[in-house]
């Protein structure tokens, strides 16, 4: 009776409820199984060797010798030392040399590549990702060849309008400004491409209602083009401020130096962080600026974060 | 998005450095050569020096051994290599390093094999007592054998030279420049009637040359590090900072791209010219064959450069690489390798042979090298080199630089030079 009665009862509660909790269980496991390789490779690829970071930095670390525990001795040095302050100098300047230009030169040309009636604007569209798709170490090793102060082509056409011979590599600004234009180069027509598609995203029908109304080409750029950018603009200007923190490769090349010039002139951190890291094989103080390099990306993206949030409502 | 960004930038090199933590353990391999074929070995050598040359005739002479040679790069990068692989755990049999870098392996012998137990106490009297000391360790542990020095000398330009007034005959050159001011003058000299400059630059030709010769560099004998007071370092620093206001220099700085084109089209006449260099300018201007000439260095003795061979404790085929050392730096191998490749033997039981003596460079207008090097070795007094020499040398090195550059002020260089060096190495 008993038996019938459970039966009974198993048989009143409708089998479609249990199939469906079970199978929600799942579902609800299934998604964290899916994104888990990314969190795994994190996990193994970012967070532990950040934390290691962290824990080398603590130490005066001789990669073939002793390993002395030193506390923050590292940071105090680092904070006292000219030439991290002379780095994080260079990197701020040559990223804004490198950032604004290359980002109004896209906007122009997007908008260019957006209204134009071009012949060829496929051709033109596409010939925008070479720069970007050229690898950095041809790119420097060409544009150093062009600004060299005795054989450099620059130099050379220069001469022909009376001017003296300007050397880039050796002066502050000059080498900034070398760094900054190879930087362009290979951005700007990747970032031209990303303002592009976002462009091609506004209806037609707004640009065509605003010249019926009487707007010109500038106004339309200014007052539907840009605004609907946002995101995007925002977009860029996080990934350029990281990319800007990153520079390494250019200053490297160009000088074939670790110091990047007699005077640090374009030593960025990151290449301060490599001189100190693997050219004095001080892995305690080069861990120390990596943390300090960290903690810097994680107040540029805190400012973007707070700037981004702040114009949404506007959207 | 912003953390996939931010995390590979910040720690490209924490990889690394976990990686080396993961190997650095791992120490316990057993002092005596063991494992391997005996057969093949994997050789760590950097650009420039011709190891090839060394391995091809090795290779002919024993068939059936196998030798993996890789230039990794520079020098410098070389010692950066070896460094990171040694920290990892997987490290070559054999390397080349250069005598600059040496030092800071010397302080960590525990990271090569003694070679005293392989057999070098028996043969390291064939080398250079100096030479031989910069590879020992405090206790006593030999790590490298010598392979070449750097004996210096003046390489120059005999038609440039011509065209500007000057003896063009290697004996009356070297005439010309007893010491560094008179080398300096004869540079004013060439300056005023051609309008182009003498040197390359002067932190190369003037300092670098300089400072090598004499007895105490940056270090005294026991060790200490001395550079801001020993006058040997202040003297080759204010001669180049003359020849750097006698307005002498192309300010082309060694082994840049400007440098190599300059060197090709005679923007400068003169070069300095350690013994290794030489092939750096047969390489780098090779249509200026016949043009140039090596006369001997002002000031006398000194050495720069050099390398040794050593065996990192983790090889796996250490055997075969001690064989290969011992037959390759012999004193008739060094003698060969000189023959093919010009760098100068550690062995002074070959600096009269008449092979040796004879040696005459084509692409040096015939110039009898190997007596002008062997020469420039005679009477040397050995400094000592430490774990620093390399830093310290560079920061100085920057200064003359800057202020060749126009940048800097020469009346603050030398003070601004010791404060750099005690910023990069902290005393």
């Amino acid at each position: 009776m008993t038996t019938s009665l459970s039966t009974s009862r198993a048989v009143q509660t409708p089998p479609a409820l249990t199939t469906r909790v079970r199978q929600s269980i799942g579902e609800r496991i299934a998604p964290y199984f899916y994104i888990a390789p990314f969190f795994l490779i994190f996990a193994v690829f970012g967070l532990v060797p950040l934390l290691f970071t962290f824990y080398v930095a603590l130490f005066d670390w001789n990669p073939i010798g002793e390993h002395v525990f030193i506390g923050f001795d590292n940071f105090s040095r680092l904070l006292a030392d000219a030439r991290f302050w002379n780095a994080l100098k260079n990197t701020i300047s040559i990223w804004v040399l490198s950032t604004v230009p290359q980002l109004v030169l896209a906007l122009l040309l997007a908008h260019l590549l957006n209204h134009a009636r071009l012949r060829l604007a496929v051709f033109f569209r596409m010939s925008m990702l070479v720069p970007y798709i050229t690898s950095v170490a041809a790119t420097t090793i060409v544009f150093a060849q062009m600004f060299d102060r005795d054989y450099g082509l620059l130099n050379w056409l220069l001469g022909f309008a009376g001017v003296e011979p300007i050397d880039f590599k050796q002066s502050v600004w000059g080498s900034h400004l070398l760094i900054a234009v190879m930087v362009t180069w290979r951005w700007f027509g990747y970032t031209t491409l990303l303002y592009l598609a976002s462009l091609q995203a506004i209806p037609r029908a707004i640009y065509e209602a605003a010249a019926v109304d009487g707007a010109g080409g500038w106004k339309q750029f200014r007052h539907i083009s840009i605004p609907s950018l946002r995101p995007v603009i925002v977009f860029t200007v996080v990934t350029s401020t990281i990319g800007g923190l990153q520079i390494f490769t250019e200053p490297l090349l160009i000088s074939r130096s670790q110091t990047c010039g007699a005077i640090r002139q374009c030593q960025t951190l990151t290449l301060f962080l490599y001189e100190q890291g693997f050219g004095q094989f001080q892995f305690g103080y080069g861990a120390a600026i990596g943390v300090a390099l960290f903690v810097l990306v994680i107040v540029a993206a805190t400012v973007n974060y707070l700037l981004s949030t702040r114009i949404r409502p506007e959207r | 998005m912003k953390l996939r960004n931010v995390t590979p930038v910040v720690l490209a090199a924490a990889l690394a450095l976990s990686t080396a933590a993961c190997g650095g353990g791992g120490g316990g391999t057993p002092s005596q050569p063991s494992g391997g074929d005996s057969k093949s070995f994997e050789f760590w050598s950097f650009s420039g020096i011709d190891q090839k040359a060394d391995v091809d005739r090795y290779q002919k002479q024993n068939p059936g051994v196998q030798i993996k040679l890789t230039e990794v790069g520079s020098s410098v990068e070389t010692a950066q290599a070896l460094t990171t692989a040694l920290a990892g755990g997987k490290v070559p049999d054999l390397v080349l390093i250069q005598g600059d870098d040496l030092p800071k392996f010397v302080q960590q012998p525990q990271n090569f094999y003694d070679l005293r137990q392989l057999g070098a106490d028996k043969i390291k009297g064939d080398y250079l007592d100096w030479v031989m000391s910069a590879s020992t360790a405090k206790g006593g542990e030999i790590i490298g054998i010598p392979t070449d020095v750097g004996g210096m000398a003046v390489a120059y330009r005999a038609d440039l030279f011509k065209e500007a007034g000057l003896p063009t005959d290697r004996e009356e050159v070297g005439k010309l420049w007893p010491t560094w001011d008179a080398f300096i003058e004869t540079g004013k000299k060439y300056t005023a009637k051609t309008g182009k400059a003498f040197m390359d630059n002067a932190a190369t030709s003037v300092f670098y040359q300089a400072v090598n010769q004499g007895p105490q560099k940056y270090y005294d004998p026991s060790g200490n590090v001395v550079y801001s007071t020993s006058p040997q370092v202040k003297t080759a620093f204010d001669l180049s900072l003359k020849a750097v206001q006698a307005g002498i220099t192309a300010k082309q700085g060694t082994f840049t791209e400007g440098w190599t084109a300059g060197m090709g089209k005679g923007q400068f006449a003169v070069i300095s010219a350690p013994s290794w260099m030489l092939g750096s300018i047969r390489r780098n201007a090779p249509d200026t064959k016949g043009k140039w000439d090596v006369a001997t260095i002002p000031g006398g003795a000194g050495n720069w450069g050099g390398s040794y061979l050593a065996i990192p404790k983790g090889a796996k085929n250490a055997k075969a690489a001690w064989e290969y050392i011992t037959k390759t730096q012999s004193p008739q191998g060094q003698l060969a390798h000189f023959l093919d490749a010009g760098s100068l033997p550690t062995t002074p039981s070959v600096y009269k042979d008449a092979q040796l003596i004879g040696m005459k460079d084509e692409f040096f207008s015939g110039a009898p090298i190997g007596a002008i090097y062997t020469n420039s070795l005679l009477g040397l007094k050995p400094f000592y080199i430490g774990p620093d020499s390399s830093a310290i040398g560079q920061e100085l090195q920057n200064a003359i630089t800057n202020v060749e550059q126009g940048k800097g002020d020469p009346a603050k260089a030398w003070d601004t030079a010791l404060a750099n060096v005690k910023t990069a190495i902290g005393k």
